[in-house]
């Protein structure tokens, strides 16, 4: 499959009037040309990170939580709003902003619950629809009732020095935010693998009758889903504030959490191999920028890839569901 | 193929000839199934043909309906009549009214599949088939969920069909039933054909044996018993309309097997999803003199109510899960198969080889999954897990559903023994003959409502046949 979407993306750059080689020779070396661009790379693999694996985490529970874009939003809004006004030691303050942007998230993916929970309604149209709310609600807070005076985008003030993470490399803008996605990625697989949360999880999206029945209940697991999910969506953007624009910006999200779906998907719901996965999408992402300036290939034809790889994968999940089913004949 | 290189059918011959009913036995694995599947043209061989005069029709075990579509909708989906690019609603309706009239099988055309009881679905889908005038039909285990009267309607309209030249092929685990209406036999095991019977010349014995490759496994002996109450039923109601149980009051005792005589669709389903906590009622139901709240299906597992539902494979399994998996499900919490926050897998493990060893479970291996496991082996694992923790009351829907003899045998003998070491067993079926072997107590339910009720001492097969049918 990926070298069917490198011959694709190959005759995308000819159609753009663009050398394919050096389009690709563009793409790797503004992602992996040297420790600048690797930095950077790492930095689209960690923002990818959260919210693919609070995508991952809600569709192990049978939840297709389409709204991370917008609880990251929110988890970066709430940082971003306390953090330009919060002054004091970065051992205080870096925690609770990143507490803070995770309940945010939390709270946005709990609106979806609730009315899953308690109303049975879709999940998939909620989150959907929350995500523009989220990002016009961002937008009118930090314009309007929230606006920081000095201001003149639609951004919250700087945040402090003291309440930046801390960089993992000097002089670049890798954070420690990478360890903490690690750190997170290989905790929910033991969560997945280990716990008897993650098994009733599990129990909840693989078979939902069968676990009503064996004393799980499903409206309270949608929910402490859903809310967890958008906790991790919305530590990410809390990530992104405190780490990278140090500052909130409505346009903090280049659409990482819709990507995160296919990057999800890509990694089969697996944390560790999501890990693996979002580095790739990080390289599509870091290497998009290089490419247009050095190759004149629009940035257009990454979305365009990272498009056909959704179609391609979901086709690819609907073929072995097909080959399975008649594999197996009920007996 | 099954996974693993195992030929589920492996170099089978079979003829069957116009006007001719035709029977495959086997056991559960057999590869009947599978069989009819590739004769069908659903499933491909990986050698041999398949040469039929004219289509052949399938009537399966577990429906392929479209739950959410009308029955009209059903018969004629795949090649609907239409005017232009219209659907012609009309046309598809008064077909569907004139096969249901030639055939005698009643059905309302625009009732919902998902609201109908099964042996109406059933209907549906025979109805299906004869719409496209098969030369061969195959039904897969097709009384496995029909009442005595729904059973005997079914045969009239297979011997008609045979009379106008119809080859028809019947899987079925029920030999009484091949006896009486067949006329030539071909007995399967693990892939082959065993055996080649003329009707008329053979018996349900000799069939058996044919099937098992040997002796009948015998059900399990009763012990002298001291009941003492454990569920009350009283004044339940619950469900919906047709469906509902009405005002059910009655009681089962630890020690004893109370089954409930019924043709499907009397409220059973309704009680059954009452008792097991996932559906609201009104009365009460109480454990051990203590009322239990109603929508918590987690209280009544943590004291000791287990129930095996009606559709192991949607309702008690997750089918993608390994059988160590699944042995866990609803007493992931249970002390005994966890350790703190983290599933005990250990545990489960040696849980799941006792529920294999004990139950002849038929697998490679307790980490198989158990979709790959055949119906009966499925069963075994689930009522091998409502037995593993010391149930108090068990509640039994349908448990030899479509499962062989030799399982059938020997879950019946697995609940015979819970009933003797003093479990309080609930057994709902709709074949009154299993009804009847394994019951201390009957009661005949019809409507929703209790109708009758009769000690092991005093059955009268007679009197229960007539109340199940709505006599007063």
């Amino acid at each position: 499959m990926g070298l069917g979407l490198a011959l694709i993306a190959a005759a995308a750059m000819l159609l753009a009037g663009a050398n394919p080689l050096l389009g690709f020779w563009a793409l790797f070396r503004g992602a992996l040309g040297g420790v600048p661009q690797i930095s950077e790379t790492l930095v689209q693999t960690t923002s990818l990170l959260f919210p693919s694996l609070a995508v991952a985490f809600a569709f192990r529970a049978g939840l297709f939580n389409i709204g991370a874009e917008g609880q990251l939003v929110i988890g970066g809004l709430v940082a971003g709003v306390i953090g330009a006004r919060l002054e004091t030691s970065g051992l205080i303050a870096i925690p609770l902003l990143l507490i803070a942007g995770s309940a945010g998230g939390a709270a946005w993916g709990a609106i979806a619950g609730v009315l899953r929970a308690r109303f049975g309604g879709s999940e998939v149209i909620a989150t959907l629809m929350l995500n523009i709310v989220a990002a016009l609600l961002a937008n009118y807070l930090v314009v309007g009732p929230l606006h920081s005076p000095g201001v003149a985008g639609p951004e919250t003030a700087e945040l402090p020095h003291s309440s930046w993470l801390p960089a993992l490399l000097p002089g670049t803008r890798l954070t420690v935010a990478l360890l903490i996605a690690l750190a997170l990625a290989f905790v929910l697989r033991w969560v997945f693998d280990r716990t008897v949360f993650g098994y009733e999880l599990r129990a909840v999206g693989d078979a939902p009758e069968a676990a009503r029945r064996a004393g799980i209940n499903l409206a309270k697991t949608a929910f402490v889903t859903m809310a967890l999910s958008g906790a991790m969506a919305g530590l990410g953007g809390a990530t992104i504030v405190t780490g990278v624009l140090h500052r909130f910006n409505v346009s903090l999200s280049p659409g990482y959490g819709f990507i995160a779906i296919a990057v999800a998907l890509v990694g089969d719901l697996d944390p560790l191999r999501i890990i693996i996965a979002s580095f790739a999408f990080g390289i599509l992402q870091s290497g998009a920028l290089s490419m247009q300036a050095l190759a004149h290939v629009p940035k257009d034809v990454v979305s365009f890839v990272e498009g056909l790889a959704i179609v391609a994968l979901a086709a690819r999940r609907f073929v072995a569901g097909r080959k399975q089913m008649t594999a197996l004949a009920p007996e | 193929m099954y996974p693993g290189g195992v030929h589920a059918v492996a170099g089978v011959d079979l003829d069957v000839f116009p006007g001719e009913i035709h029977a495959l036995c086997g056991e559960n694995g057999a590869g009947k199934t599978t069989l009819a599947s590739i004769a069908a043209g659903k499933l491909k061989a990986t050698g041999g043909t398949v040469v039929a005069h004219g289509n052949v029709g399938l009537v399966h075990q577990h429906f392929e309906l479209v739950d959410r579509l009308r029955v009209w909708e059903n018969v004629v989906l795949g090649r609907e009549p239409h005017r232009g690019a219209e659907l012609d609603r009309a046309a598809a309706r008064a077909e569907v009214e004139k096969l249901s009239r030639e055939y005698g099988l009643a059905v309302d055309p625009d009732a919902v599949i998902e609201g109908l009881p099964v042996g109406i679905a059933q209907r549906v889908e025979l109805l299906r088939e004869l719409a496209r005038d098969p030369a061969v039909l195959i039904l897969d285990e097709p009384t496995a969920v029909l009442a005595p009267a729904e059973i005997d309607a079914l045969f009239a309209t297979v011997r008609a069909l045979a009379v106008r030249g119809t080859a028809v092929l019947i899987i079925t685990h029920k030999l009484q039933e091949v006896v009486a209406h067949t006329s030539r036999i071909t007995v399967m095991r693990a892939g082959k054909v065993v055996a080649r019977l003329e009707t008329a010349q053979t018996n349900v014995d000799d069939i058996a044996r044919a099937m098992v490759g040997g002796e009948l496994p015998e059900l399990a002996a009763r012990l002298e018993t001291t009941p003492k109450p454990a569920l009350a039923v009283r004044g339940v109601s619950a469900g919906e309309s047709s469906l509902a149980v009405r005002n059910a009051s009655f009681e089962v005792h630890g020690g004893e097997i109370v089954g409930v005589a019924g043709v499907e669709g009397n409220g059973q389903s309704a009680l059954a999803d009452a008792i097991a906590g996932v559906i609201p009622y009104r009365g009460s139901i109480e454990l051990d003199g203590v009322a239990l709240p109603a929508g918590d299906p987690a209280r009544r597992i943590a004291q000791g109510i287990r129930t095996i539902p009606q559709d192991r494979r949607r309702e008690a399994l997750v089918l993608s899960w390994s059988i160590v998996d699944n042995v866990a499900l609803g007493d992931q919490r249970r002390p005994s198969l966890r350790k703190g926050v983290t599933v005990d897998r250990g545990a489960a493990r040696e849980l799941a080889k006792r529920i294999v060893e004990r139950f002849d479970v038929r697998t490679p291996s307790v980490d198989t999954s158990v979709s790959a496991l055949s119906g009966g082996n499925q069963q075994k694992v689930v009522v091998g897990r409502a037995l593993a923790h010391e149930p108090k009351f068990l509640l039994v829907y349908q448990p030899t559903r479509g499962i062989d003899v030799g399982a059938a045998a020997l879950v019946q003998s697995r609940l015979i023994e819970a009933r003797n070491a003093g479990v309080a067993v609930f057994l709902i079926s709709f074949e009154l003959d299993e009804v009847l072997a394994l019951s201390d107590r009957v009661i005949v339910m019809y409507r929703g409502a209790v109708v009758g009720t009769f000690e092991r001492g005093a059955i009268d097969r007679a009197r229960i046949g007539s109340l199940m049918a709505g006599a007063a």
